[in-house]
């Protein structure tokens, strides 16, 4: 799954620390996130001009296979980050998908530099986007393939995968919601109804329409009777063409990326919130007593 | 809020009349002092599940009362495990008729379930309102 923030914090700063170190400095630092993205930053005095930068992420992979190669497109949107500052190496570290050479020498010392290597920190998220991005750009094409109508399984974690369906004028994702609690089943379920309410109203005419559904949608049927085992419905949204032209694609693949995320901390930050005002109200209850 | 009036005044006429204990040696075995309430076939003071409309009242419900259920010992008169087929219970004895004014202690049992429901009835409300507000701004995004 993806996470909100773009730019790994931990990578951002270490690069930082490079960038601003005074003299060269000996780095050989490794970064674990999520349980599954590891970044490996290498610098060494003896060649003060250039930083390795190592990246393995799970990729966002078609069908039941986990994927970890990474695609000529996804290659391509790497090199489009920072062209000036950074050259990709074949091969790249063992055990790791990708090796970039970072030349610090090039970021001014200035305000872009923050920018700069913000968005080198943003790497995985860059893989990550780069398959839906690819998928999602074709919206409005008019060529019929065999794949129209075919749902596109798209795995991160195994246990979170989403359907892509591409239609005549649109792409549906799918997000199949599945929960290991009753309560969060109830809380997840009351936030997809509010989702649907809104998304149908005057104001967000323009976002992308959104249905949730207590059983599969119709563009499921076939699908293995494993992806269609929930117990809290489906959310669908309709992507169109305005949804992704321009600067919007990279906002709506990355808003289509975190939608599990997105829910599992309302959940969560929700159960808190119903937790918190619990205690409030008990302390308030039994001052009632004495008074007896 | 009719409904609940009517309910709630019938409660307390109900307990009016119910919380009559005295402190009464048993009959049977000397020295011995037993709740003859339980003892008995007359029930303890119980509660009618709280009105529950929908699954996420429904939860709110189990998950307070349950809450304020495992923090007994703070209200005295409230049973840490309710009576079965219930969501929270009451055991008033005759020690707290002797302890506590009458009158009050109805009010507060009246009082309690009405702030209960006010209780769920907000959380619920507010429940929804943050569904809401995190589904405005994330579909905020995409325009």
């Amino acid at each position: 799954m993806a996470c909100f923030e773009r730019a790994s914090p931990a990578l951002k700063e270490i690069l930082l620390k490079i960038h601003r170190a005074e003299k060269p400095m000996e780095v050989d630092h490794n970064i674990h996130e999520f349980g599954s993205v590891n970044y490996h930053v290498q610098c060494s005095a003896s060649e003060p001009l250039y930083t390795y930068l190592s990246i393995s992420t799970p990729l966002l992979s078609q069908g039941s296979q986990l994927s970890s190669e990474l695609q000529p497109h996804t290659l391509y949107m790497v090199k489009g980050i920072c062209p000036d500052v950074m050259e990709i190496i074949k091969p790249p570290k063992q055990g790791y998908q990708l090796t970039l050479k970072l030349n610090f020498a090039r970021i001014p010392h200035n305000k872009v530099s923050m920018k700069m290597i913000t968005d080198i920190s943003s790497i995985q998220a860059v893989i990550l986007s780069s398959q839906l991005k690819d998928l999602l750009r074709k919206v409005d094409s008019q060529e019929v393939s065999r794949e129209i109508y075919k749902p596109i399984k798209l795995i991160y974690h195994p246990r979170e995968p989403f359907f892509v369906i591409k239609q005549l004028r649109k792409i549906t994702a799918v997000f199949p919601m599945r929960f290991k609690e009753n309560t969060d089943v109830i809380i997840a379920t009351a936030f997809f109804q509010e989702l649907m309410d809104v998304g149908s109203s005057g104001t967000f005419a323009k976002a992308p329409h959104c249905i949730w559904s207590p059983i599969p949608p119709p563009e499921l049927r076939g699908e293995p009777i494993e992806d269609l085992s929930t117990n809290a419905g489906f959310v669908s949204f309709d992507i169109t063409s305005r949804h992704v032209e321009g600067k919007k694609l990279d906002k709506t693949v990355w808003n289509l990326l975190n939608f599990y995320t997105l829910v599992k901390y309302h959940v969560k930050s929700t159960r808190g919130y119903i937790q918190r005002r619990m205690r409030m109200r008990l302390e308030s209850l039994v001052q009632v007593l004495p008074e007896t | 809020a009719n409904p609940l009036r009517l309910y709630l005044t019938c409660i307390r006429n109900t307990l009016e009349a119910a919380m009559c204990l005295q402190n009464f040696p048993c009959q049977e075995v000397e020295r011995h002092n037993k709740p003859e309430v339980e003892l008995k076939t007359s029930p303890e003071l119980l509660l009618n599940p709280v009105k529950q409309a929908d699954e996420l009242e429904n939860i709110l419900t189990k998950k307070f009362l349950r809450f304020l259920s495992m923090r007994a010992e703070a209200f005295q008169v409230l049973r840490r495990k309710p009576v079965q087929g219930y969501d929270i219970s009451f055991l008033i004895t005759n020690y707290h008729c002797e302890e506590m004014q009458k009158h009050k202690l109805i009010d507060f049992i009246v009082q309690f379930m009405e702030d209960i429901d006010k209780e769920i009835s907000e959380l619920k409300l507010s429940v929804n309102t943050r569904g809401r507000i995190v589904a405005t701004e994330f579909l905020k995004q995409f325009i």
